[in-house]
């Protein structure tokens, strides 16, 4: 695509993204409240899976942390949602760079088991430390109010997380430009060539964890804001795989693949809901077939599709 | 003493369950470099279809058992054929993700179509105790370690005696020589996905009537052979077991002593402890890397 018409395409895309509520109802703007919260896990999933290579089946307990660590800070602490949505984000990133230091000796398939490990602590602690979390009567979670301004509807909680992810997606997007983007890339296509070029393996993916787990955290947070309720059921494995699936089928490249997975999962239960709870089964297909036809998710069919016209 | 004895031998017992599925993560990961998530599912969902074969013919259960191995053998290979071998010159992550998949479609599978009650499963075994070294010990524990023992005597004189077991070992080292010593890697994957096929089944078969058989059955396990292979090494069959066994009676005893609660996250305490200090695991040396 030529420059300007990316420049027209994006602002043609963040329009749409500020239009999309009109003429949709309560339960429409609660949907894309879900899809911009998914967003956030996807970007963060895009540093982690795209950018450095490595992978997480246990998002759903950073996740967990930023919504409980939120939820505990605005209620036990008094401290005010734009506040405690950090917070949630920044013990969630705290845990990130605990769970990344085995990371740093080990490759691919032991960080995904001691990822999964976590989360699975992560839920049964907050099972069980019911004098914190409530344990399974779960902890209910004040409405988000900006400046004493309460975001009483979907629909104005809807715009304040669109601008979040906005934000966050050009935090990325430069991320991906910047030099440590370009370490997590280098040492991703080769770990041996990048270190004998000087780049710090340890350094950059603690890093690459950290972050990624900063913006599961605040989605996590802001999560909990918009259902008003946590139940440590909401954090399962199924919550890691399914924003695993997510990352796959947008496509782990780009911030538009984030926007796409997050689409997806917000409206899969929607279209499966015939399906109940064999939607899981479809989701495990997409992983398998997107493996096989489609490895870069939905954000490369663009170029897929001019790759085969230039063909022609 | 007699409890501490009881609780060792039970764990032993549980701990050789988890043995199994460990040895079939570890021939799959020695052949093809693939952690699979899938395999409990995958042996969770065969349980289920020799229930299914029980219900129709009432079979004895150690013939069924004989039966079993080769349909999960049928099962790992089909599975290894569909879903692993278009990806063989992909990134490593992208088979990994692929298993995730499976794990996916087989453990909501398995509660679609039994649902979501657990089924009670026949035993081999008599759940009578009989007296060992002063301690009373189910027959079922002792049914469990031996049928075991054997699954892994047999794997043993496989690999070292057979030239299938042979070959697989030589591709398992040196993919490439052995590719030129005419050794076919695409079959090799595909007998390893067979083989472990077979023995997580066998595991299956032995879980389901401990814990009830249902869609979840096997999830825990699979996390605690996770734990006991890579306490043992993941590229070690007997650091896998050992590692497995040590698991199994760690489990029982910090349940019995310490906490029930939190006996699950012990384990998971122990994988992640195990990474940070000693990745490789407890018995295999580190391999220099060349460059």
């Amino acid at each position: 695509m030529r420059p300007q018409l990316r420049v027209v395409a994006l602002l043609a895309g963040v329009a749409a993204l500020f239009l999309a509520p009109l003429g949709l109802a309560h339960y429409g703007h609660f949907i894309l409240a879900t899809t911009m919260v998914y967003a956030l896990v996807g970007l963060s999933l895009n540093i982690l899976m795209g950018m450095s290579g490595q992978i997480s089946i246990g998002h759903a307990g950073f996740w967990a942390l930023g919504a409980y660590g939120s939820a505990i800070a605005m209620q036990s602490f008094g401290v005010p949602f734009i506040l405690a949505i950090l917070v949630g984000g920044a013990i969630a990133g705290v845990f990130g760079v605990i769970v990344a230091l085995p990371a740093l000796r080990v490759q691919g398939h032991y960080l995904a088991i001691a990822t999964l490990a976590f989360a699975l602590v992560v839920q049964q602690v907050l099972f069980e430390w019911e004098s914190v979390t409530g344990g399974r009567q779960g902890l209910s979670v004040p409405r988000p109010s900006l400046f004493g301004v309460e975001l009483r509807t979907d629909l104005s909680y809807y715009y304040f997380l669109l601008v979040l992810f906005l934000a966050s997606a050009w935090v990325t997007r430069n991320l991906r430009t910047s030099l440590a983007g370009r370490s997590l890339m280098a040492l991703k296509m080769s770990p041996i060539a990048a270190q004998c070029a000087g780049i710090s393996r340890a350094k950059n993916i603690i890093l690459a964890f950290a972050l990624s787990a900063f913006f599961t955290g605040l989605s996590g947070a802001l999560y909990g804001s918009l259902i008003g309720r946590l139940s440590t059921e909401t954090f399962s494995l199924t919550a890691s795989l399914s924003f695993l699936t997510m990352a796959v089928i947008g496509g782990l490249g780009s911030e538009v693949g984030a926007l796409l997975g997050a689409v997806f999962l917000a409206l899969a239960p929607e279209m499966l809901r015939e399906l109940k709870d064999a939607q899981m089964v479809v989701y495990g297909l997409i992983l398998v077939l997107c493996m096989q036809f489609l490895p870069n998710g939905l954000a490369s069919l663009g170029s897929l599709f001019a790759r085969f016209r230039r063909a022609r | 003493m007699a409890v501490t004895i009881q609780l060792i031998i039970s764990g032993l017992a549980l701990g050789s369950i988890y043995a199994l599925l460990a040895l079939a993560l570890v021939i799959i990961n020695k052949a093809t470099d693939v952690v699979n998530f899938a395999q409990g599912e995958m042996a969770m969902i065969g349980t289920f279809a020799c229930l299914a074969v029980l219900s129709v013919v009432k079979l004895p259960l150690a013939v069924l058992m004989l039966l079993a191995f080769p349909l999960g053998v049928a099962f790992g290979a089909v599975v290894e054929r569909l879903a692993i071998r278009p990806l063989v010159n992909a990134p490593p992550i992208n088979a990994l993700i692929a298993t995730i998949g499976l794990f996916l479609i087989f453990h909501h599978l398995a509660g679609w179509i039994w649902g979501y009650d657990p089924y009670r499963f026949p035993s081999l075994f008599s759940p009578e105790p009989v007296s060992l070294l002063g301690a009373r010990v189910s027959q079922n524990s002792l049914g469990i370690l031996g049928v075991s023992v054997g699954i892994m005597a047999i794997l043993y004189l496989f690999f070292e005696r057979t030239r299938l077991g042979t070959a697989m070992r030589a591709a398992s080292m040196n993919r490439r020589a052995a590719q030129l010593m005419g050794v076919n890697v695409g079959h090799i994957a595909m007998a390893a996905w067979g083989l472990a096929g077979g023995i997580s089944l066998i595991a299956g078969i032995l879980t389901a009537p401990v814990t009830f058989l249902d869609f979840e059955m096997m999830v825990i396990v699979l996390l605690k052979a996770f734990a006991g292979a890579i306490l043992g090494g993941f590229n070690s069959l007997p650091g896998a077991v050992v590692g497995c066994l040590v698991i199994g009676v760690l489990e029982n005893l910090f349940s019995a002593y310490v906490s029930t609660a939190f006996k699950d996250a012990f384990a998971f305490g122990i994988i992640v402890l195990v990474l940070m200090f000693r990745p490789a695991g407890l018995f295999t040396r580190v391999a220099g890397k060349k460059v």
